[in-house]
C-alpha cells in the first residue's frame, strides 16, 4: 500500500509499504477514509521529539472503514464505518476501567522508552514515535487498530466523513481541556491556540456552559474562524502591548476563571520570554518553548483552573511560584478519547456541534507532504489539511 | 538502577552446596505487609525461628538430607518473614542490583539480582493460576526465552543465540504457595545457574493483585560465565518488568501489545 512516511527532520516522503495484518486477536484493518495533520506532528517533523526512525508511517487522526477483523472483534463488524480515537486503549486495565484511556497500562509495547522521561508509561498511538509504542500511522491507504471493540466507535448516517474524522483527536482534546476546567454559570474560559484543538475547546467550552470565552492567537484567519464559527472573543497578541492586560481588562481585573493551554511546545510568542526559549531550543538546550503555557499561568484568576492539553517533552522556566501562589489547579491529559466520544457523536447528531470547518485543505495521499508543508507554515489560510488515502 | 557491591560473599552465603544456597536465600516482602494483629504475629515469629534453626541445620549438613531441611526450612521463613522488608531494599531503596561475591580462593564472580513489581486487575489466585499455565510462561517470557514444559513441575528454558551459542537450562519448581507465591530453581549443569520466584499478594481497593517477579542469576567463574552475563547485563533491568508487563497485558486485555509486523518503508516494507 502506498503510505506517508517520516524520512528524517523535514523530510517526509509517500512510499509503498507492506499491508498491515491482524497480528493480535483484537486486532481490525481499516481502509482509511479520510485522515487529517495534528499540530502534535510538528513536533518530531521538525525534530524535537526523539525515538523516530526512517520509514516510519505517520499520522494519528483519522477515521474508516473496517475491511477485515480479528477473531476475538464481537461488536465492531466488517464493512461499519467507524471513528478511532488517536490513543490506543486496552478496555480492561484499571486506567481503562476509570476512564483514563491514555494512561492504558497494556497498548505500549515499548514502554520503556518513555520511563528515563516520564517516569512511567502511557498508552500507544497511532503514527506518532517509538516511545509511543511505534504503530505504523493512518496516512496510509489501511491501518491496523488493536482492541477494536473499544477503540471503534461507529459513525452514525447523516454524520459526514469530515464531520467524524475530528472526533478521533481535535475535538475529543479540546473537550477534554474544556471539561478539566469544570465551568460553572457566568465563568470565562481563555483559551491560548486557535488551531483545530483550541477552536475545538472553546467551543466545548460553551457548551459545558462557559458565559465568555476568549481565543488568543496570531493569524488573522483562525481568529476569524474562533469569532465567525464558534462565538469567541479574540485577543491577536502580536496587535496589543500586553495579553495580560487586555485579559484582566476583560475580566473586571480578576482574570479568567479557567485558562486553556492548546498550544503546546512550539510556541511562539514576543518579547524577552520567547527570545530566551527561542534562543535554547535552537541550541538545543531545551526542547520546548513555553510562552503560551508561562502566559496562561500567569492570565488565571486566583483559584482558578489551568487545563494543558499542547503537548510538552521537558520545559524550563516553568513559574511554579504562580500556581503555588495563586492556588491554581492543574490539570492536564492526553485526550481520553473513548470516554468523550459518544456525547461527541451525539452532539453532533443533535447539530450542536460541526467539527468540519476545521477541514481547510483537501489532497490526495501523493500530495501529502505539499498538505503537511501548507499546514506548518499556515500558508493559505490553513487550519487542518485532511488526506483521502483511497 | 544498579550497583556493585565489594563485599565478597557478605549478602548471600557461601557458594557450594546449591541446596544451602537455596535455603539461605531472604525472603523479601518489599511493600508493607497487611497490618496483623499481635495474636497473629506469635505463630508467625515461632515459624520464623523454627524455619531459620531449620535452615541452619541444613546448611551446616550440606547435601542431599541438607537440602531437603533447608528447603523446609524457607518455607516457613517464608512465612515467617512475610511483613519484614528485603535487607537491600529498606537500605538503597533500589532492586536490581549485581553483588559480587567470593567464590574458591581468589575469584569472584558478579550475582545478578533482578527484581520488579506490577499491579494487575485479578486475584491473587487467578493470577497464580495463569502463571502455572505452561503456555502462559512462554508467551510471558517470550522477549528473552523460549519455555517449554518438560515434565510435572520442570521447564526447560533456553535463550537462543547468546553468541552463538543458545543458554539452556532445566528448571523444577521448588515452593509453591498456591495464590501466594511460585519459587524456580535451574537443576544440573548449566552455564548460568539461576533461580527465581512470582510472589501475588492483594493490592488496595479496587487494583487487584500486586505481582513482583524475581532473577537471580549466579553465573560460575569462567569466559562462559563472563559471555552469559554480557548477554544479561545488556538488559538487566528490562528483564524482569518486561515478563510482568507481558504477564499483565496476556491476563488483563487477552493480548500482548505488539508491532511486528508494521507497515514501514523499511527493508521488505516491514518492520520487526
Amino acid at each position: 500500500m502506498r503510505a506517508l512516511c517520516w524520512n528524517g527532520i523535514n523530510d517526509l516522503g509517500v512510499e509503498t509499504v507492506g499491508d498491515p495484518r491482524i497480528v493480535n486477536p483484537h486486532d481490525v484493518i481499516l481502509q482509511v477514509r479520510m485522515s487529517t495533520t495534528c499540530g502534535s506532528d510538528l513536533h518530531f517533523i521538525d525534530g524535537y521529539i526523539p525515538t523516530m526512525r526512517k520509514g516510519d508511517v505517520i499520522g494519528h487522526e483519522f477515521m474508516g472503514t473496517v475491511v477485515e477483523k480479528g477473531p476475538a472483534v464481537k461488536k465492531i463488524q466488517v464493512g461499519d464505518r467507524v471513528v478511532v480515537p488517536s490513543f490506543i486503549g486496552c478496555g480492561s486495565c484499571w486506567y481503562c476501567q476509570h476512564d483514563l484511556w491514555s494512561l492504558c497500562d497494556n497498548t505500549n509495547p515499548k514502554g520503556e522508552l518513555q520511563e528515563p522521561l516520564f517516569g512511567s508509561q502511557t498508552a500507544g498511538i497511532y503514527g506518532y514515535t517509538h516511545a509511543f509504542g511505534g504503530y505504523a500511522g493512518a496516512h496510509a491507504q489501511f491501518v491496523r487498530v488493536p482492541h477494536a471493540d473499544n477503540d471503534c466507535f461507529r459513525v452514525p448516517e447523516g454524520v459526514t466523513d469530515e464531520q467524524a474524522l475530528f472526533l478521533s483527536d481535535a475535538v475529543p482534546t479540546g473537550y477534554m481541556g474544556a471539561d478539566f476546567c469544570d465551568i460553572q454559570p457566568g465563568q470565562t474560559v481563555a483559551v491560548w491556540g486557535c488551531g483545530g484543538v483550541g477552536l475545538m475547546a472553546q467551543k466545548a467550552a460553551f457548551l459545558l456552559g462557559a458565559e465568555r470565552v476568549i481565543g488568543i492567537d496570531r493569524f488573522p484567519e483562525r481568529l476569524k474562524l474562533a469569532r465567525e464559527k464558534v462565538g469567541a472573543e479574540t485577543i491577536s497578541y502580536e496587535e496589543v502591548d500586553s495579553v495580560l492586560d487586555v485579559l484582566k481588562e476583560l475580566t473586571g481585573g480578576r482574570g479568567p476563571d479557567a485558562c486553556i493551554d492548546a498550544v503546546g511546545m512550539e510556541a511562539h510568542g514576543t518579547g524577552v520570554g520567547a527570545a530566551y526559549d527561542r534562543a535554547k531550543q535552537a541550541m538545543r538546550l531545551q526542547t520546548d518553548r513555553g510562552q503560551a503555557l508561562r502566559q496562561a499561568i500567569l492570565a488565571c484568576r486566583k483559584g482558578g483552573i489551568l487545563s494543558v492539553v499542547g503537548v510538552y517533552g521537558f520545559m524550563d522556566a516553568f513559574p511554579m511560584g504562580a500556581i503555588m501562589n495563586k492556588g491554581l489547579t492543574v490539570r492536564s491529559a492526553q485526550q481520553h478519547g473513548q470516554k468523550y466520544l459518544p456525547r461527541l457523536l451525539e452532539h453532533v447528531v443533535k447539530g450542536e456541534l460541526d467539527p468540519s470547518f476545521l477541514a481547510t485543505h483537501r489532497f490526495s495521499l501523493e500530495d501529502a507532504p505539499k498538505g503537511y508543508e501548507l499546514f506548518k507554515k499556515k500558508q493559505d489560510g490553513c487550519v487542518r489539511a485532511v488526506f483521502l488515502p483511497n | 538502577m544498579r550497583d556493585t557491591i565489594q563485599q565478597p560473599g557478605a549478602r548471600l552465603p557461601a557458594a557450594s552446596p546449591r541446596g544451602g544456597r537455596l535455603g539461605s536465600q531472604r525472603w523479601g516482602w518489599p511493600d508493607r505487609g497487611i497490618q496483623r494483629t499481635s495474636e497473629e504475629r506469635l505463630p508467625q515469629l515461632v515459624s520464623a525461628l523454627a524455619g531459620g534453626a531449620l535452615l541452619t541445620l541444613g546448611l551446616r549438613r550440606g547435601r542431599l538430607g541438607g537440602v531437603a531441611m533447608a528447603l523446609a526450612g524457607g518455607g516457613l521463613l517464608f512465612r515467617g518473614t512475610r511483613t519484614e522488608q528485603e535487607p537491600h531494599v529498606r537500605k538503597h531503596g533500589v532492586i536490581v542490583r549485581k553483588l559480587r561475591r567470593q567464590r574458591g580462593r581468589d575469584a569472584t564472580v558478579e550475582l545478578t539480582v533482578l527484581q520488579r513489581s506490577i499491579t494487575i486487575q485479578g486475584t491473587p489466585e487467578a493470577l497464580y493460576r495463569r502463571w502455572c499455565d505452561a503456555e502462559t510462561l512462554n508467551q510471558v517470557m517470550g522477549h528473552f526465552a523460549d519455555v517449554t514444559s518438560s515434565g510435572e513441575g520442570l521447564q526447560h528454558w533456553k535463550v537462543p543465540g547468546v553468541l552463538g551459542q543458545d543458554l539452556e537450562w532445566d528448571a523444577e519448581v521448588v515452593e509453591e504457595h498456591p495464590g501466594e507465591l511460585l519459587r524456580w530453581q535451574s537443576v544440573g549443569d548449566t552455564a548460568l545457574p539461576n533461580e527465581g520466584w512470582v510472589r501475588f499478594r492483594p493490592a488496595p481497593r479496587d487494583w487487584g493483585t500486586a505481582v513482583t517477579l524475581r532473577f537471580v542469576f549466579d553465573p560460575p567463574g569462567g569466559v562462559v560465565g563472563e559471555k552469559a552475563v554480557q548477554l544479561l547485563g545488556a538488559v538487566p533491568a528490562a528483564l524482569a518488568l518486561k515478563a510482568l508487563k507481558r504477564f499483565k497485558s496476556l491476563v488483563e486485555s487477552g493480548e500482548i501489545p505488539t508491532t511486528r509486523p508494521n507497515p514501514a518503508a523499511r527493508e521488505g516494507g516491514y518492520s520487526f
